[in-house]
């Protein structure tokens, strides 16, 4: 699929088939997450795939805004620990941008293949990382909710008020 | 006897309310009024199927809510029709109670 394609027309799915997620279309997503971009190639992420219903089904009850169930759910998190050690008080921010790049590839990889997602912040970190059972410098930083779409949601605008060329407010060069 | 649905539902429900309660503190304000109605829509899905309500009027309540909820995300206005009309619903019913 031609990346522009992709970009332009994925979208946030909340509601999805009952067909569930094929494990190789998963492990393809995983693989294009640790392949992103990531500040001085530190890596301080962990991505755990829950596909058992019932984990699921808890992941849901402590996100409210994880509104339906899904066959599937990556939660990417952030290791705290690992950025602290490569990146000192700095660590905390750049770990959160590498997990909201690997996320990005998730959902276009995702879209490639097929499949819709929705990325979810709301949610309780702490229940999330105790469901999981993951230590303390764990922090689940984002939810990606994976399935086949029931919906075609349509096209949400976007500002193009927001760009500039050469500085803030400008409008470029005329030739 | 625990009936084990039963708890494991309102288990879920308190769940939802909680982890919402806590979400909101640093969530957008429209997240609020979001949270509240979409939980009055999981009461009324948690009440639907037992015995000794009307859960007639509790299915129309909530596929009307369930209808225009996320219109929070793009149409404000429809979103608050959504809950003027809810609680029309609602006030009729209190009189016919």
């Amino acid at each position: 699929m031609e990346l522009k394609k992709a970009i332009m027309e994925r979208r946030s799915i909340r509601q999805f088939t009952d067909k569930p997620v094929e494990k190789e279309k998963l492990q393809e997503l995983l693989e294009a997450a640790i392949w992103s971009p990531t500040a001085g190639n530190i890596q301080p992420w962990v991505f755990i795939c829950v596909t058992d219903p019932k984990m699921v089904h808890n992941i849901r009850v402590v996100s409210p805004g994880m509104l339906w169930s899904t066959s599937a759910v990556i939660c990417i998190c952030s290791d705290q620990q690992k950025a602290l050690k490569a990146a000192g008080k700095g660590g905390a921010v750049f770990s959160l941008f590498d997990c909201a790049m690997a996320a990005q590839n998730i959902l276009l990889r995702a879209f490639d293949l097929g499949l819709a997602s929705c990325v979810i912040r709301s949610f309780n970190q702490a229940a999330v990382r105790e469901l999981l059972d993951a230590p303390e410098y764990i922090q689940p930083e984002l939810l990606i909710i994976l399935g086949y779409s029931d919906q075609s949601p349509k096209p949400p605008p976007r500002n193009t008020d927001v760009l500039f060329w050469e500085a803030f407010g400008g409008v470029g060069v005329s030739k | 006897m625990i009936d084990v649905e039963l708890y494991r539902d309102l288990i879920d429900l308190i769940s939802y309310m909680t982890t919402s309660a806590r979400g909101l503190i640093e969530e957008p304000q429209l997240y609020g009024p979001f949270r509240l109605i979409e939980g009055v829509s999981r009461i009324c899905g948690f009440f639907e199927k037992r015995e000794g309500v009307d859960s007639e009027f509790l299915s129309q309540l909530r596929e009307r809510i369930d209808q225009s909820k996320f219109s929070v995300m793009f149409d404000v206005e429809a979103f608050t029709t959504m809950l003027d009309e809810t609680v029309l619903m609602i006030a009729r019913q209190l009189k016919e109670t």
